[in-house]
């Protein structure tokens, strides 16, 4: 889910960068630093906007001076039971990844429908209720998370496509 | 447990009943008349209906009832209870009617018996009642026990349902003689009656009631009913031959068939063992009879059984024990065992490969512990003749596979076998592919708490043929589980009830104290309540996507991972290190904390790179619990313990390589396999020429595979570079605009290359580095940096970087500097390459061609240009100079192209806008605005790159500052006539905004036009100053309008155009320019075209 979240970071900045625009080399830094990382259990996607940029204050022994910048950004945060779409990306036996935008997914056989069995000798490899379900690298499924793990910039998750409208998206 | 009661004896079994039940009736002392009487009664109403099968049963509970209900009136309490009990039985007998049936049927067979015992029975059951006191404390005793027969079966249900009739029959005796004696009579008339008749009778009676015995099933026995009293039969041990046990039950079972229905039938009422192997009833059988004499002769004859020895009657008390059911751990193939008797092998772990049907013995496989025949020798020799000690005769021999060479090589005559399938006979052992395969007793294998350590299951796991890994988890985790039933619970647990009363309840443990566990209800009905629960019933519960850990005895311990699946309490989960699934018992998973667990092993963890020998490296792609898997520099697994590894290498993460391009790799560079299966994959170590890398494509290995560094292609750079020259500047670092030597830091700020002859060629020079130094030579060819010098000292061609050499006169032998511009008409700094690739800058030059220009002879001859007059301390960077060589100059096109590249270098790769700055640059260069800055160079070309870039660049911001500049060519209009030049080519510039691209052609084909031009028309026409600007800045105009059409563009060419047109008269400049821009903007070809002209 997207939310605009008020969030706080200290950026620094080198000395040879002070002057009249630093608060716009602060920004700069701040969006460069910022967006697209992964804060623990949510996703940074973009900053709005800062709104608060502190006075500097230089850190003894490097010179280089921090701000502490309150910004407004769009994050992502995956929960579980959510429903999302994803595109296939690798295909194993015991299930396929699948890549949310960030988010990375593996869907576990035992997490599908019963009809839907592994093709090895298909190519690509694919999962295949051998009628209109096809899954392999590329397909756009839907599907129902339902674990999470973070870890220190990363998260992971296990979903399920065992469920109504829940699989391979037509195109 | 094999009780062999055979149906035969059903009658007896009956009988022993009606002496059972009464047990507990010994309160009365009349007793024992009705029970006599119902007794003989019964027995003549067997008589009387032999065939009557079906209504035997109601018979039974028919004479109950009016007994029963005669008693009802006056009950002790004892009778109470008992009545209760009975009428639960009731249901019992109803739920377990057709059994009985079938079981009466025989019975009839043994009628003649039945009046026998009724006889003895009468002589005990008086004994009974002398010994009243015994009874009661016996079945006081035997409560409990009794319960666990509750579901033993058929035969028991059977004991009870027979029995109650009597017992309820008594208890009505108790109180009251007469109605007993009303009883018997209408028990005689009843009996007497036809059997059909009473069937009837019942049926009215009882019929509609038989769905309400339903009931009953629910109710329990009272089990002290079912216990043997003195009156039943005695049972006795015969000794047998042990493991044979079953087979003597089986003949004598035989013997009662073969027997049955003839003089002499076999007199025994039952005959069972409980043989075994780890049983301690081993080697007897057990033979219920009436007399020790029966068995006597019940048993002669058996094989295998010695009923001549003692026999040991066994005590009344201790008869319910003998029928305990105790689960014998039952051996599957798969199963780990250690064995206990070859005291070679003592304590080994084997594993099953099957069981004999009797199950006594087993066949396994262990690793052997051969020496083949080392010690032999020598202990023979010592100790001739001494017999040898029978168990340990010194150190064992350590664990090996068999060995077929070794084996030839000592004992190749005991040694036979298949080396197809890899079996072998030696010294009298059978061998399977490398592994003892032996039968061995089942006593002699220790097969509860095994407890197979990991390192021993691999050693048999890695001993499969095809090297793959064969472990039964099953197996293992079926041995590893009988050995540890303590599960442990700890506070926080979301645990289930899956057992007992409770069963269904779901609750988080808030205490664990020994076997009892206190939950908090989370669920159902009980929600919020605490409840304490035993141990035993519970299991762990997790959903599907917990985060679990794995902590129990599995080898897969301390793996983390999240649940995928639940089956029962086997959960499979996808680990979080290697994604794969593996399956676990829930009892041996705990909820994970969210930060990752395994993935190390003391100081190495997943993914680490360590050092396994001098030359090898590997890197880490599974952990285990005592042991990692390491992935090594030429791709090969394999799997060592911590203490193998030599010391772990630091990540260095400056590790630089080449990719087979030759660019640069770095640490977390992501990078695709060139060939072979093209792999792709992020580098997670460099080292040497090898790259570790990992990819998320694949499974196998963690994801990690090795490659070299030569063979792999970049992808994208990551690690540690800006691989987006417009991301902005680094702010963490130092501001690259005020370092000091910008060229330093900036690729794009290289010098200029040097076209045609480099020239340092022929020079002489000395070199002042390295094991030359200080010797002097002459150049005699060159590349982009290194010189081939031919020494004066010594007849010998060195190869000497150009950077180490210092250039001499060769006169004068002082130091100069060729590349500075006097030596050779204003050359920039030797450049590195590739600029020269640019048609643009090519176009104009015509590098011969203008070499010969009289323009070009300017700089020698300052007279000519009038610029040349306000050459300043540096003559050759004047601007006049440059207005000479530039306009003329092939030299002069390809430098300015460069000067606008190195300078406009903040810009970024746009710069090459070059044409389009080409003009921006000379201009300013030659203006005398360019004197204002100061900086020669640098200051117009800076401005020059802001004018064509600057627009969309952040450091942009002071480029319209410089754009100021593009004005002053106006301002060197008046002092130079080729001041005009930069004119045109200064809108040129300003357009560049749009297309940078564009922009530079023009310019560069405005300089391929007016190149013939000044070279023919100004020079020899002494005209100098008029004709030339006109020459070019008239075609340019045109050819710029005619070419891009863009009116922003044609706006101020015009107006520079404006005063030239006068003064080029001479139309005749009109038709070449046209022509060589309309083939020259874009085609070198065109361009080559000019210059051959301008050569020629």
């Amino acid at each position: 889910m997207f939310f605009l979240h008020n969030l706080e970071r200290r950026v620094t900045l080198h000395p040879s960068y002070f002057g009249r625009n630093m608060h716009e080399l602060v920004t700069t830094k701040l969006v460069k630093d910022v967006e697209g990382t992964c804060a623990g259990d949510y996703y940074i996607i973009a900053i709005m906007d800062t709104f608060d940029v502190s006075e500097g204050r230089i850190l003894p022994g490097s010179g280089l001076a921090e701000f502490t910048v309150g910004y407004r950004a769009v994050v992502w945060r995956p929960f579980k039971g959510e429903v999302i779409d994803a595109i296939v990306d690798t295909v194993n036996p015991h299930g396929f990844f699948a890549q949310a935008g960030p988010l990375r997914l593996f869907v576990s056989s035992h997490l599908m429908p019963d009809e839907i069995r592994y093709d090895a000798s298909a190519t690509p490899a694919q999962f295949t209720n051998d009628a209109d379900i096809v899954i392999e690298h590329g397909t756009h499924v839907r599907v129902k998370i339902i674990g999470l793990r973070t870890e220190v910039g990363e998260m992971w998750a296990i979903g399920s496509i065992n469920g109504d409208f829940l699989g391979c998206l037509q195109p | 447990m094999a009780s062999s009661a055979p149906f035969q004896f059903a009658g007896d079994s009956e009988s022993e009943d009606d002496s059972f039940n009464p047990a507990p009736a010994d309160l009365s002392d009349d007793e024992n008349d009705a029970t006599t009487d119902r007794a003989t009664a019964k027995s003549d109403r067997r008589a009387s209906s032999p065939t009557a099968d079906n209504e035997l049963n109601d018979d039974d509970e028919d004479d109950e009832r009016p007994s029963k209900s005669a008693s009802k009136p006056s009950r002790d309490d004892e009778e109470e209870e008992e009545n209760a009990d009975e009428e639960e039985e009731d249901g019992d007998d109803g739920k377990n009617g057709d059994d009985e049936e079938d079981e009466e049927e025989e019975e009839e067979e043994d009628e003649d018996e039945d009046d026998e015992d009724v006889h003895r029975h009468r002589r005990k059951r008086r004994k009974d009642h002398r010994a009243a006191f015994f009874d009661i404390e016996a079945e006081v005793e035997d409560e409990d026990e009794a319960e666990d027969e509750e579901k033993d079966g058929e035969e028991i249900e059977d004991f009870i349902d027979n029995a109650h009739p009597d017992d309820i029959a008594e208890s009505g005796h108790l109180d009251d003689d007469r109605r007993h004696r009303e009883l018997d009579r209408r028990r005689e008339l009843e009996a007497s009656m036809d059997a059909e008749k009473q069937a009837e009778i019942l049926r009215a009676r009882y019929g509609k009631r038989a769905p309400a015995r339903g009931y009953g099933e629910m109710a329990v026995v009272p089990k002290r009913l079912l216990l043997p009293s003195v009156d039943d039969p005695g049972i006795w041990a015969v000794r047998c031959k042990e493991g044979k046990e079953r087979d003597v039950v089986f003949s004598i079972m035989r013997r009662i068939e073969e027997r049955a229905g003839t003089k002499d039938e076999v007199p025994i009422t039952a005959a069972f063992e409980r043989g075994g192997p780890n049983s301690v009833m081993k080697g007897y059988i057990y033979v219920e009879a009436r007399r020790q004499n029966d068995i006597m002769i019940a048993l002669d004859g058996v094989l295998d059984v010695y009923p001549r020895t003692k026999m040991i009657l066994v005590e009344l008390k201790d008869m319910p024990d003998l029928l305990r059911v105790t689960k014998t751990p039952n051996l599957e193939p798969g199963a780990w065992v250690r064995l206990k008797k070859p005291a070679k092998h003592a304590g080994d772990l084997a594993q099953v490969l099957d069981v004999t049907e009797n199950g006594l013995e087993a066949r396994v496989r262990f690793i052997p512990r051969l020496d083949y025949g080392v010690r032999d020798e020598t202990s023979t020799a010592a100790a001739a003749g001494k017999r040898k000690r029978p168990g340990m005769p010194g150190p064992r021999p350590p664990q090996r596979l068999f060995s077929e060479v070794e084996a030839r090589k000592r004992n190749p005559r005991q040694l036979q076998g298949n080396p197809q399938t890899n079996t072998w006979t030696y010294m009298g052992e059978d061998f399977e592919n490398g592994f003892q395969v032996k039968d061995i007793k089942i006593q002699q294998l220790e097969v509860k708490n095994v407890n197979p350590t990991l390192e021993e299951v691999t050693k048999f796991a890695s001993g499969s043929e095809d090297g793959t890994e064969n472990l039964d988890l099953k197996a293992l985790a079926a041995s590893l589980k009988d050995g540890s039933t303590n599960v442990t619970y700890v506070p926080g647990d979301v645990i289930e009830v899956y057992q007992g009363e409770q069963r269904g309840v779901v609750g988080k443990a808030i205490n664990v104290q020994n076997d009892i566990v206190t939950l908090r209800v989370t669920e159902g009905e009980l929600a919020g309540q605490t409840i304490e629960v035993p141990n035993k019933g519970l299991r762990k519960r997790f959903k599907a996507g917990d985060h679990v850990k794995v902590i129990g005895g599995s080898r897969f311990r301390d793996e983390v991972g999240m649940v995928v699946k639940i089956v029962d309490d086997r959960i499979t989960l996808l680990t979080d290190q290697t994604n794969t699934e593996i399956t676990v018992f829930s009892k041996d998973l705990r909820e994970a904390s969210d930060i990752g667990g395994q993935g190390s092993l003391g100081q190495y963890s997943l993914l680490d790179l360590v050092q396994l020998d001098p030359t090898t490296v590997g890197c880490i792609v599974k952990v285990d619990r005592e042991s990692m898997v390491v992935l090594d520099q030429n791709g090969d697994t394999r799997q060592v313990m911590p203490s193998q590894i030599a010391n772990k290498l630091p990540k260095r993460k400056t590790a630089v390589a080449a990719d087979r391009n030759g660019s640069e790799i770095r640490l977390d560079d992501v990078v695709r396999e060139y060939g072979g299966q093209q792999r792709q994959g992020k580098i997670i170590h460099i080292h040497r020429s090898f790259i570790f890398l990992h990819s998320h494509a694949t499974t196998e290995n963690a994801g990690v595979f090795v490659t070299r560094a030569g063979n792999v292609t970049t992808i994208a750079a990551k690690g540690g570079r800006s691989t987006n020259p417009n991301s902005g500047p680094d702010l963490s670092t130092m501001n690259p605009a005020l370092k000091r030597n910008p060229a330093a830091n900036n690729n794009a700020m290289q010098p200029p290359k040097t076209f045609g002859r480099d020239r340092a060629l022929g020079q002489t020079i000395s070199i002042r580095k390295g094991g030359y130094k200080g010797l002097m030579g002459i150049v005699k060819d060159t590349t982009d940096t290194h010189a081939r010098v031919e020494l004066h000292g010594k007849n010998k061609i060195v190869t000497v970087p150009k950077a180490d050499l210092i250039f001499k006169d060769k006169v004068t032998g002082k130091t100069i500097d060729i590349y500075s511009r006097s030596g050779r008409g204003g050359f920039g700094a030797p450049g590195s390459g590739g600029y020269g690739d640019r048609p643009g800058s090519r176009t104009p030059m015509g590098a011969n061609g203008g070499e010969r220009t009289p323009a070009w002879g300017a700089p020698k001859s300052i007279a000519r240009t009038p610029a040349w007059g306000r050459g300043e301390t540096s003559g050759s960077r004047t601007p006049a100079w440059g207005d000479g060589s530039r306009t003329v100059n092939p030299y002069d096109g390809s430098r300015t192209a460069y000067g606008d590249g190195n300078r406009t270098a903040y810009g970024g790769a746009t710069s090459y806008g070059g044409g389009s700055r080409t003009p921006a640059w000379s201009s300013s260069a030659k203006t005398p605005a360019h004197d204002g800055f100061g900086h020669g160079s640098k200051t117009p070309a800076y401005g020059a790159g802001a004018g064509s870039i600057g627009s969309t660049d952040p450091w942009g911001s002071k480029t319209p500052a410089y754009g100021a500049s593009a004005p002053t060519p106006g301002a060197s209009g008046p002092s130079d006539s080729w001041g005009y030049t930069p004119g045109p080519s200064g809108g040129g510039s300003s357009s560049s905004h749009h297309h940078p691209y564009d922009a530079p052609t023009p310019g560069g084909a405005g300089f391929g036009a007016p190149t013939p031009a000044p070279l023919n028309a100004p020079t020899p026409g002494g005209a100098y100053s008029a004709p030339t600007p006109a020459a070019i800045s008239a075609p340019t105009p045109g050819a710029w309008q005619g070419g891009w059409g863009s009116a922003a563009d044609a706006a101020p060419t015009p107006a520079v155009g404006a005063p030239t047109p006068g003064a080029s008269g001479g139309g005749y400049y009109g038709a070449p320019t046209p022509a060589a821009y309309g083939g020259a903007p874009e085609t070198p070809a065109a361009s080559g075209e000019i210059r051959y002209a301008d050569d020629d």
